[in-house]
């Protein structure tokens, strides 16, 4: 109780201490931010590739045909909820006068593709309509479709970095170019026109519809075109169907590593019994989560924001000196205080507890300013950008630079709460000196007459 | 007179912060911030300004060019102008397009960007020569493969080639191997139209790998393939007729300032275009702008420029704790000092220059503990790379991941307006810190400090 009362009253007389309050405060608002911003950044990140490439990608060294036989084993598989096919190649994409755009494009199953990842959401048009997507081209149903990412087509304002959607949905239906390549055995020779092993192909299509995944990477970049045309594009001479990469959802509760170890022990028996693979080929096929396959790029990210935390946590180390010389100066303003409690049989344990706990209360106010602080500026950090984009004309987060078109902000809980703890202690022990210093006052020497 | 009235503020100045431990405390919060301050703003100024070097490499003082793969005509008639003039010292027309790259014998195949160019003129108004591996010492023959001279070579941007380790360095071979490489573009015509839409559509052609450029960002070593002007020029139907190019890269003399350069370049640049404007291709130069190197790559610098003023930002947030520290500090000497102001004032001593002498106290405090910032963090950048390598070493931690960014060494060559802004803000926060506790001081009557009760 007298702990209580005297830490209130030095919290109401000393105005001084809410210095120390204000400092623990901004560091811990700050350090919240910061770890929340990059902590959503890397989940972000890992998210966006299961959204787009499924929980597990078997990626064989070179292309393979009866696919559909394969994805029908694993959709057998009691870890596997559903399979789709890819086929991908890069090409040249004629847009309109004088805008030509390199891509990579992807052939795909778009029925199978939506059980397997996020794919519908990110069809501007086809997101809200019932059923499966379709490359289907409203007025042109002879016309083979595709779909285009909208970085493609267009760039995203230079102030706003947001998309002319308006504009961008006129481009529905219109025709464009795709050439690509495949390789062809009756090279000519080399060095002239048209001549090479690697034979051009066009495939001229109607834009069905156009993918905005917010991801710049995937919308300036990839086209998506039914997987058989492409391979009657590429592959004219197979008579089964091929593809180079599957992806996979897993099942709900399946761990993952029982869930890779048995889609491996499928894709072993089907590339030796249907393929005929010998064991370097299949030894060479990556059987890889999507997690897996961010990890490098992850776990640079999480460097990051660790040398960036541990900038700021050594300037935030102020807040201790700050704490202490608050501190020192109540204990020496209030030795008279202090050398009456020690009078009247208080221990010098006791002494050091009231010090150090009103540093814990500093430390506790304060991290949960900081917290509240930290939590209200990353979750309004979009509206926060917006307001300095209309005010001082600097747009600081561009989707062309941090891959995202919307800043991440969802409050990193467990990295708050580390910072949170660690600026309780920090304030701890800024107050434990100036503690000791008043446990060792003696009452004889404070409150003698002289 | 003038003597007196200075020296008392200075020795009293120097004996506050002599004989008051705590103020070693300020000193302290102030050299931890400008330490932190001086090590992170060198590393960052180091890459922003190392970035901004290469990019003015690349691109050369200015740029007369559009994005549109259409390109613009008549440039030779620019060209000759541009070398008429007293300014310019080199010139170097390009052509840009995207292709689709395959090296001959694999299915693999490649969207790059690719530049067509004169290696020797491109060199001398850009930094392109130094950014060759094998052919550097003589970039005319950039387009001519060691192994084979007959043959019609390519400079491959270097990490499409080849893989870097971990410090950042490629695996060059002693002369590059012999590989053939399929190159296709959409030839368009000056309206923009497909020019062979009724064949094949695309051009293709066969280059070999002559050499890699290792231009040092990131962006243009892993996407862009560099071939001679002419085979550009064919390849992206430019060559026919009024022949185009996507842009003129200029040098200016030595002593030509970038802004007045450029703006005699955009003098000249009007006036062409009206002497030009009956011409059938005109409206091509709609599009044509005239760029200083900062414009022409400032969505590329802007984003690493943004980086540091946040961090600029977020350091000065930061800062305000020690402006705390120096308040409460200086809280602490003046309330301890009450008798001292005291006896300075009843001497006649006013309250500007009872401000003076804590605010003097204040510039001490800022001074030394930035000095000692200063040179503890002077002596860690010198040693930053040897400790980053000790710590990869023992422990594989890497500041940056070099097999991931195109970051050489750790940048450590301190900047001195860079160094004095973060002094002269360390000083100014002290200052301000100390501000409240002089006014205070001040504002004391000596008949109420000195009295028989308080002393």
């Amino acid at each position: 109780m007298l702990k209580l009362f005297l830490w209130l009253r030095y919290l109401r007389k000393k105005k001084i201490v809410f210095l120390s309050i204000a400092a623990v405060a901004l560091s811990v608002g700050l350090l919240i931010v910061v770890a929340s911003l990059f902590t959503g950044f890397i989940n972000v990140f890992e998210q966006s590739a299961v959204e787009t490439i499924g929980d597990v990608v078997l990626t064989p060294p070179i292309k393979f045909g009866k696919y559909p036989l394969f994805i029908e084993r694993l959709e057998r598989a009691s870890a596997v909820e559903a399979a789709t096919a890819t086929l991908s190649a890069q090409g040249l994409l004629y847009v309109s006068k004088g805008d030509v755009r390199r891509v990579s494009v992807l052939g795909i199953e778009p029925g199978r593709r939506v059980k397997v990842t996020a794919f519908k959401r990110s069809l501007l048009k086809q997101k809200e309509s019932p059923g499966e997507p379709s490359f289907e081209v409203a007025d042109y149903p002879e016309s083979v479709g595709g779909f285009v990412g909208i970085g493609v087509l267009a760039e995203p304002d230079e102030k706003t970095d947001e998309y002319d959607f308006d504009a961008v949905e006129k481009m529905f239906g219109q025709r464009v170019v795709l050439t690509t390549g495949t390789v062809i055995e009756d090279s000519k020779q080399e060095g002239t026109e048209g001549a090479g092993r690697f034979k051009r192909e066009l495939v001229p299509f109607r834009i069905a519809d156009i993918i905005f995944t917010g991801v710049y990477y995937l919308d300036n970049t990839f086209i998506c075109l039914p997987i058989d045309e492409l391979q009657k594009t590429l592959y004219p001479k197979e008579d089964v169907q091929i593809a180079d990469q599957i992806q996979i959802k897993l099942a709900g509760d399946v761990d993952a590593d029982v869930a890779m170890a048995e889609i491996w022990g499928l894709w072993r028996v089907f590339a030796a019994e249907q393929l005929g693979w010998g064991p370097y080929l299949i030894r060479e096929t990556s059987v890889k989560t999507a997690k897996q396959m961010q990890s490098q790029y992850v776990a640079e990210l999480r460097k990051q924001m660790g040398v960036l935390l541990l900038i700021f946590g050594v300037v935030s180390f102020s807040v201790v000196v700050l704490v202490f010389c608050i501190f020192y100066m109540i204990v020496r303003l209030k030795q008279r205080d202090i050398a009456i409690v020690k009078s009247c049989g208080t221990g010098s344990g006791s002494v050091t507890l009231i010090f150090v706990g009103f540093g814990v209360c500093v430390g506790i106010i304060g991290s949960a300013i900081g917290a509240v602080l930290g939590y209200a500026v990353t979750k309004n950090i979009n509206t926060i950008e917006e307001w300095i984009r209309v005010i001082f004309g600097l747009k600081l987060w561009k989707s062309s630079v941090y891959m995202f078109s919307k800043i991440p902000s969802e409050v990193d809980w467990s990295s708050a709460f580390a910072i949170v703890l660690f600026a309780v202690a920090a304030a701890a022990i800024g107050a434990l000196i100036p503690a000791i210093v008043a446990a060792r006052t003696r009452p004889v020497e404070i409150l003698r007459y002289e | 007179m003038f003597f007196e009235k200075v020296m008392y503020k200075i020795i009293l100045a120097f004996r506050y912060l002599i004989t008051r431990p705590i103020a070693y405390l300020a000193v302290l919060a102030v050299f931890l911030c400008v330490f932190t301050a001086v090590v992170v703003m060198t590393v960052l100024t180091g890459l922003v300004t190392d970035f901004k070097q290469k990019n003015r490499s690349f691109v050369g003082d200015c740029v007369v060019g559009t994005e549109s793969l259409v390109g613009f005509a008549y440039y030779e008639d620019f060209m000759k102008i541009l070398e008429r003039s007293d300014f310019v010292e080199e010139i170097s027309a390009v052509i840009k397009s995207y292709s689709l790259v395959s090296p001959v014998g694999t299915e693999r195949s490649v969207g790059v960007e690719i530049m067509g160019i004169d290696p020797v003129k491109h060199s001398r108004a850009t930094g392109f020569g130094q950014t060759l591996y094998y052919r550097k010492n003589d970039v005319s023959k950039a387009f001519e493969p060691i192994y084979d001279a007959n043959l019609l070579g390519c400079v491959i941007g270097v990490d499409l080639m080849l893989m870097r380790d971990a410090k950042s360095r490629y695996f060059y071979e002693a002369s590059p191997r012999e590989r053939a490489f399929s190159v296709s573009c959409f030839p368009l015509t000056a309206r923009g139209a497909l020019a062979k839409a009724e064949t094949g559509m695309v051009n293709t052609k066969i280059f070999y790998y002559s050499d890699n450029s290792e231009s040092g960002l990131a962006r243009e070593d892993g996407s862009m393939v560099y071939v001679p002007f002419e085979q550009a020029q064919l390849l992206c139907g430019m060559g026919g007729g009024a022949k185009r190019v996507n842009a003129i890269h200029i040098k200016f003399k030595p002593g030509v300032k970038l802004q007045e350069g450029c703006e005699k370049v955009s003098l000249l640049w009007r006036k062409f275009v009206e002497e030009k404007g009956s011409e059938t291709q005109a409206y091509l130069f709609e599009k044509v702008t005239v760029q200083s190197w900062k414009e022409y790559r400032r969505g590329f610098i802007a984003a690493m420029e943004k980086e540091q003023t946040m961090m600029t930002v977020m350091f000065g947030l930061v800062g305000i704790t020690t402006v705390f520290i120096v308040l409460v500090v200086f809280y602490m000497i003046i309330s301890h000092k009450s008798k001292d102001i005291g006896i300075l004032k009843s001497i006649g001593v006013s309250n500007a220059n009872i401000i003076i002498l804590f605010s003097c106290f204040a510039f001490l405090v800022g001074f030394f503990g930035s000095g000692l910032g200063v040179v503890v963090g002077w002596r860690f950048l010198v040693h930053i790379n040897g400790i980053e390598d000790w710590l990869f070493e023992r422990f594989g931690f890497q500041l940056w991941d070099r097999t991931i960014y195109t970051i050489g060494d750790i940048p450590n060559q301190v900047d001195a307006k860079v160094l004095a802004a973060i002094i002269l803000s360390a000083i100014a926060a002290c200052m301000v810190g100390s501000l409240l506790p002089s006014w205070q001081a001040a504002k004391r009557k000596p008949v109420e400090t000195l009295q028989v009760a308080q002393l």
